[in-house]
């Protein structure tokens, strides 16, 4: 008996659907991770070789482990972005100065697990505002309810109702910094609406 | 490049590395200081996020002027954009983990808006449950009632 194989159109229709599931902007992205490592940059005769190869690499790691896309994405805006990255950079510095403050106090130091929920629906706005807040120190995510938009977060420190109250105002904070220089403009405009209707104010 | 140029960035090189040595110590006294989960997670995952990237710079501005063949500015902003990436997963797992298991200082908590939420989650659950068996139990028993007429008839 002959062993089945399946028509040659199938097997090209499965090609086809594996090479759509490569992502130009997610393999430029790996090209530039290879550049990097391998010093690419510094011009050297092999550097357009690095290049080639790079992006090959990356084509092929996208045809063997397909993921789907993000969606909606993100864009990069470059004034907020800045100013979000600068942001994000004296938050870590100073906050780091308070939780060593904290480790040097004597006594126990009671805590708080707040919840605070977002006001935009992009799940990469969660997700990029749940690691902004356990990067910046002081604070850790504890739980993401995904389908309520909801984070808890566990605030070393917080032990009066003032300082939750601050604490839950800060991660606010940074998910609008964060949708104001990473957002798409759907969620720059869900955003503004839900500041407008005064829900996102505490 | 000037002597006294290079010099100056040696010094901005060491007072980076010595302040993010100074973090990482700081990290691991908090370790041994705090008595539970969540609390040594801040210090374990955090001067220590800080800590790494001034040692990082510090590694860099030494770098710059030398040209080496195997690490260079680039692979040093790598290591710092996947630790910055990466470092919240892990936390957040240790955490989640921690919490669910019960393995927490209840009372070094003041505000806690998880354990009310679990709990609401749980009774709902709860219900549901017993609206299920409720809902079996009579199907059951008209069933039982529909056998029984049955054999009468026969």
């Amino acid at each position: 008996m002959k062993k089945q194989t399946p028509p040659r159109s199938i097997r090209a229709l499965g090609l086809r659907r594996r090479l759509g599931k490569i992502q130009l902007p997610v393999a430029l992205g790996m090209t530039l991770v290879w550049m990097m490592l391998f010093d690419g940059f510094r011009l050297r005769p092999e550097s357009l070789g690095l290049l080639v190869l790079g992006f090959l690499v990356s084509v092929a790691i996208m045809l063997v482990f397909p993921l789907p896309p993000i969606k909606p994405g993100f864009r990069f805006w470059p004034v907020r972005g800045v100013w979000m990255i600068v942001y994000i950079a004296w938050k870590m510095f100073v906050a780091s100065f308070q939780v060593t403050a904290q480790v040097f106090t004597p006594g126990t130091v009671h805590s708080s697990v707040i919840s605070v929920k977002q006001r935009t629906g992009s799940d990469l706005m969660l997700v990029c505002t749940a690691i902004v807040t356990t990067v910046i120190p002081g604070s850790v995510i504890v739980e993401v309810g995904q389908t309520e938009r909801e984070l808890f977060v566990h605030v070393l420190g917080a032990d009066t109702d003032e300082k939750v109250r601050r604490a839950e105002q800060d991660v606010r904070a940074l998910e609008e910094l964060l949708v104001r220089g990473l957002g798409t403009r759907a969620d720059i405009a869900e955003l503004e609406e839900a500041l407008a209707s005064g829900e996102g104010r505490v | 490049m000037s002597e006294v140029f290079v010099q100056v960035l040696d010094w901005i090189a060491v007072l980076c590395l010595l302040a993010g040595a100074l973090l990482t110590l700081v990290a691991g006294i908090g370790l041994i200081r705090f008595p539970d989960l969540l609390s040594r997670m801040h210090t374990a995952a955090k001067p220590q996020v800080l800590g790494l990237l001034l040692v990082l710079v510090g590694l860099a501005i030494r770098l710059v002027p030398v040209e080496t063949n195997v690490f260079n500015a680039g692979t040093l902003a790598l290591v710092g954009l996947f630790q910055i990436v990466t470092i919240p997963v892990g936390g957040h797992i240790a955490a989640r983990v921690g919490y669910r298991s019960g393995r927490i200082q209840q009372d070094l908590l003041v505000h806690d808006a998880l354990a009310d939420r679990l709990a609401e989650k749980e009774r709902a659950q709860e219900a549901e449950r017993q609206e299920e068996e409720q809902a079996r139990e009579r199907a059951e028993h008209q069933e039982g009632r529909a056998q029984e007429a049955e054999r009468t008839e026969q």
